[in-house]
Order: structure tokens, then sequence, then C-alpha cells
């Protein structure tokens, strides 16, 4: 049962596969099949023909590259941060963090756009990488900080006596600490980054700085009807979220007491 | 948690009783300096929180602040924006397409949302004891939810193609004729609900987290006590994992105030057939990004910032009032 549930579950993305390893220009499938007769990988390299998909993906690398290290440094200072500030402040910078955790990406975005319009950003990344600062989402800042308040008092309290500052506190004692939440947390904001589609759309007209999720839209719109085509530029693009997640997903699912990615 | 010791003295309050003593003295004599070090450490705690409090100024509270005002002008982005009173709203009224949009958003959550939630809890319920493979089928599950959205979207976009993609020859196979999903009203609301129906793994997460939450000593006597599955689950099961689920649920409808923007736009063609998958993040995208009618998609936001404040209220209200210390502790 549980076997034919997780079949059910990623069956889009075999067909997802298998239609991207049809001929070019075959007549379409009258039935199913799972592998395609012939088999072949012509479409992969057709993907870079039209647009300039190379530098695209390498965009994506590179943005992903820097917003990800930002967005764990800063979601977890600020989580290590929460722990050390007095109950009454903290309740209350928790709550807010919440807040802005709860508040959905459409209730922000015209007024986001008309904000980095004005300081002159359109059309650069500042729009997709700034959000690191906030650890892409709040909620990884709150998830490093549950994850830091299960740590003993007493060894934090230690190293400060001892003279540590609270940066070398964070990074030699905490931070080491929450293995889990640090795998879990790289994998979810790599996957944000790498999957947004939406905010390089708004904010990015230059081709040449576009990144790989736009690229799959642009070819949707020059080859509306190319399935193969389509295809295998959507497993380019699922494929690096899929090893991410593959390689962290022990962090995020084992998730039981003590050992979980929440610490606790 | 132990808070109130901080501000006093470290670890004189910690370690009272019989070994007080010598902790005490080695703690004195540490303490002596820490004036200025404690001042330090203040500073470098404000200056850790520091990024998080200026992202979220800058990119959600400032953003959510500066729509009350602007949604009272005429802006296109390129001259500066004019007051123009409550006339955004009183063409919001008459906007057939908006209230359209409203309801179907609504209908949207109505239907997305406990199907989501039930999916991810039935699968974790399935999905939460031991057996072989069982990291692997838990990795399934999740994937689609990993999968981007641009990608998932054209994947079901062949998915869905009424001749030959692979459902309706899958259907066809067994002897029914599928339905025209993207090029009809209705199949095409459900086929927006339908591909993100796969994409529970949060919930899921949080399901499985909760599950193992709940004693196995208490199923088992319930099981001794001739409880039948469907007993345990209504009695045990379901009143232990309602706290999360309600916690999801509203996660969920706010998640749905912008996930199906993606789904609409490529599956349905901006929003189409006829209107029908033109849902609210559809209808401020066109609005404010395709005719440069920023006013206007302000204004229109402010019914998306409505939802969120009575879900963001209704949440802290039901859940957190309760359990707040123990967030935050």
């Amino acid at each position: 049962m549980g076997l034919l549930v997780s079949a059910a579950m990623v069956l889009p993305l075999v067909w997802m596969i298998t239609t991207s390893l049809r001929e070019p220009g075959s007549v379409p499938p009258r039935q199913l099949e799972w592998i395609p007769d012939p088999a072949v990988w012509s479409n992969y390299p057709a993907v870079f023909d039209a647009l300039p998909v190379a530098t695209m993906a390498r965009n994506s690398v590179i943005i992903a590259a820097i917003a990800v290290p930002i967005s764990v440094l800063c979601a977890s200072w600020g989580g290590f941060a929460l722990t050390q500030l007095m109950p009454r402040a903290r309740r209350r910078i928790v709550a807010v963090t919440l807040v802005a955790a709860m508040i959905p990406v459409t209730a922000t975005w015209v007024t986001r756009f008309v904000l980095f319009s004005e300081i002159g950003l359109i059309d650069t990344w500042w729009p997709l990488v700034l959000p690191a600062l906030m650890g892409t989402s709040p909620l990884f800042a709150l998830v490093y900080f549950w994850a830091f308040a299960a740590i003993p008092r007493d060894i934090i309290d230690a190293a400060r006596l001892d003279g540590a500052s609270a940066f070398r506190t964070w990074a030699t004692i905490v931070f080491p600490m929450v293995r889990p939440t640090t795998v879990a947390v790289t994998m979810l904001t790599f996957t944000m980054h790498w999957n947004n589609f939406t905010d390089p759309l708004i904010y990015i007209q230059s081709l040449d700085r576009q990144t790989l999720p736009f690229a799959l839209s642009a070819l949707y719109q020059l080859a509306p009807t190319d399935w193969p085509l389509l295809m295998a530029a959507a497993v380019m693009l699922t494929g690096p979220a899929v090893v991410v997640f593959l390689l962290g997903q022990r962090a995020f699912i084992h998730n039981a007491r003590g050992e979980g990615w929440l610490g606790n | 948690m132990h808070t109130s010791e901080r501000t006093t003295g470290h670890l004189a309050g910690q370690h009272g009783g019989d070994i007080a003593q010598p902790v005490l003295v080695a703690h004195d004599h540490k303490l002596k300096p820490s004036i200025f070090r404690d001042f330090a450490w203040r500073g470098q705690v404000i200056l850790m929180l520091l990024p998080l409090l200026v992202g979220m100024t800058a990119l959600i509270f400032v953003p959510a602040l500066i729509g009350l005002p602007l949604a009272f002008t005429n802006y296109n982005s390129l001259d500066p924006p004019k007051f123009n009173g409550l006339q955004n709203f009183q063409d919001l009224w008459n906007d057939q397409v908006f209230h359209l949009a409203v309801r179907n958003t609504l209908g949207f959550i109505g239907v997305a949302v406990p199907l989501r939630l039930l999916g991810a809890l039935a699968i974790a319920m399935l999905l939460h004891r031991a057996m072989r493979g069982i990291g692997a089928m838990r990795a399934a599950v999740v994937l689609p939810t990993v999968v981007p959205d641009i990608a998932w979207a054209l994947a079901w976009l062949w998915i869905f193609n009424p001749l030959y993609g692979p459902l309706n020859v899958t259907l066809r196979a067994v002897g029914i004729e599928g339905p025209a999903w993207m090029l009809d009203e209705t199949g095409a609301r459900f086929a927006i609900i339908l591909m993100l129906s796969w994409q529970f793994g949060e919930g899921f997460v949080v399901c499985l987290a909760a599950l193992s939450d709940i004693p196995t000593a208490v199923l088992d006597q319930a099981r001794i006590d001739g409880a039948g599955p469907w007993t345990q689950f209504r009695t045990i099961t379901l009143p232990l994992v309602t706290p999360y689920l309600l916690v999801l649920a509203m996660r969920d409808v706010l998640f749905s105030l912008h996930a199906n923007f993606v789904p609409a736009k490529i599956l349905g063609q901006e929003g189409g057939p006829d209107y029908a998958t033109t849902y609210l993040p559809m209808w401020i995208y066109t609005n404010g990004f395709g005719y440069l009618r920023l006013g206007y998609a302000a204004a229109m936001t402010w019914v998306t910032f409505l939802f969120t404040v009575v879900i963001v209220a209704a949440t802290f209200l039901l859940v957190f009032r309760r359990r707040m210390d123990g967030w935050t502790a």
C-alpha cells in the first residue's frame, strides 16, 4: 500500500522523463508507454539551441551560491540572538517574525516591486538575493531559534563567562550542535531560490540576466507543443532540486524526537 | 526554561544546593570584568539579529504598509503616483473579473486545503511506522513538493493534454473517456486543485512528527481493550493531531493565496479558460505587472491582506495563545 502511494506520488515525474526521451517531432503516443521507442537524448542538447539557456543556468547557480549561505547565516544568527534576548523582547520579536513568515507573497508583491523600482534595482539580482537577509523566509530563523532553545543554557553561559564573544559562541559551540537543522534549512532555501520563477519574472528584464526557471517558460512561449523538448528542459531544471533534496532529506524527514531538524 | 536566572547570576542560579560553594567562587572571580563583556555581548546579539529585522522590515512590513496609501493612487511606475481618492475601490466594486477571482480563490481554498490536509495525514499514517524501505517511500512522497513550480506546471499541462496526455491515455485504456481538462471551466479548476494536491510535503512532515509524538502504549492499550482501527483513530489519534492540523490549515490557506499563480499562468494561459482559473494572485499580477495599474493592484492586495489578517489573528487566538509560552521560551 505504501509502495503504491509512493509510486503514484512520483508518477508525474516519471511521465516527465519518459516524454523527454521521445524522438522530436514524432507522432504523440496513442497508448501509454514507459520507455519510448526509440528513446533519444537529443532533446537535452536541443534545449540550449534557441535561448541563452546556459547563461541562465549559470545565473541560477550564482544566485543560489550567494543567497543560500547568507540565508543560513542570517537565519541561524537571528535564531541564536533570539535565545539571548530578555523574555519580553524575545516573545515580541518571535511573534513579529511569525507574522512575517505567515504573510503570503501576494500581499507584498506589488509594493515590493514599487520599492525596488523606486530605488532603481529593477533588472538587477538584488531583489532575488536580498530576501536572504531574513533567511529567505523568516520561518527559518524561528526553526533555528527552536533548535537552539533546546541546547542546555549552561553550555552557552559557560562560553560567555570564559570570555567568548557571541559570534565565537555561535560559531564554535552552538551552530555545530544543530547540524540536522542546518542541513534542512540549506536544502529548503536552495529549493526556494533555485525554483523561484515569479521573482525573476517580475524583476528581471534582460534575457542574459534571467534564471533557469524563466528559460522554461520562455521555451514554452517559443515551442508550445514540442513536449519532448519542454520535458527535457523541465527535467534539467528539476534535477538539481531533486539531488539536493535527496542529499538532505534524512535530516528533513527523519523527524523522530532528538534527531529531527527542529532539534528537540 | 531558565530565563530569569540569566539576568542575575549566570551559573549561580542553576547550580544551587550542595555544590554551590566552589562554583560561586570561580564564578565571582570570572564575573568581575564582565560589565564590559556583558555590554559587548548584548551589542553582538543585537548585531546578529539585525539582518533578520532589517530584512523583514524592508521586504515585508514596509511593503505591506505602503500598500495602504498606494491603493488610493493612480500609479504606473513611470510617472509619480497621483491621488485619486476612492476611484480604485469603485473600480473594484464594478470589476466582474475581480468578483470572480475572489469567488475562485474561496472555492479553491475550500476544496484544496482540506484535500491537501487529508492527503498529508492519511499518507503520514500509512508511512509512520518503521518498515523496509520506509525512508525511500517517505522521500518519494515529499519529492513532488521540491519540484520547481514552472517544471511541475508544464509537466501537468502535458499530463492533462486531452488527446495525448498520459492521464487521459490511461483513462482511455480502462475504458473511460477523460474530461477536456484545461479546455473546460470545471475541468480546469479541478485540474489545478489536482496538480497542487501532489505537493503537500510540508504537511506530511509535520503530520509524521505529530504521529511520532503519540505514545504507542496508549494505542496498544486501546487495542487490548478491543478498540478497532477506526475507534483508535477517532478517539486517540485525531484529537492528538488536531492542534497540528489547525496550524497546517492556517498555513495552507495562506499558501493558497499565492500557490495557484504559476498553475493559473501556465496551465490556464493567464487564468483561463474564460477566467475560470483567474484567482486573486493572477488578477493582481495581470493588473499590476501586465497593465501597470499598480494603484489598482494595491487596492486588490487589500483583499489578500484582509484574508491574511483574519487567518493570522485566528491562528494566534486558536492555537498560540495557549502554547505561546512553550514556543517562545
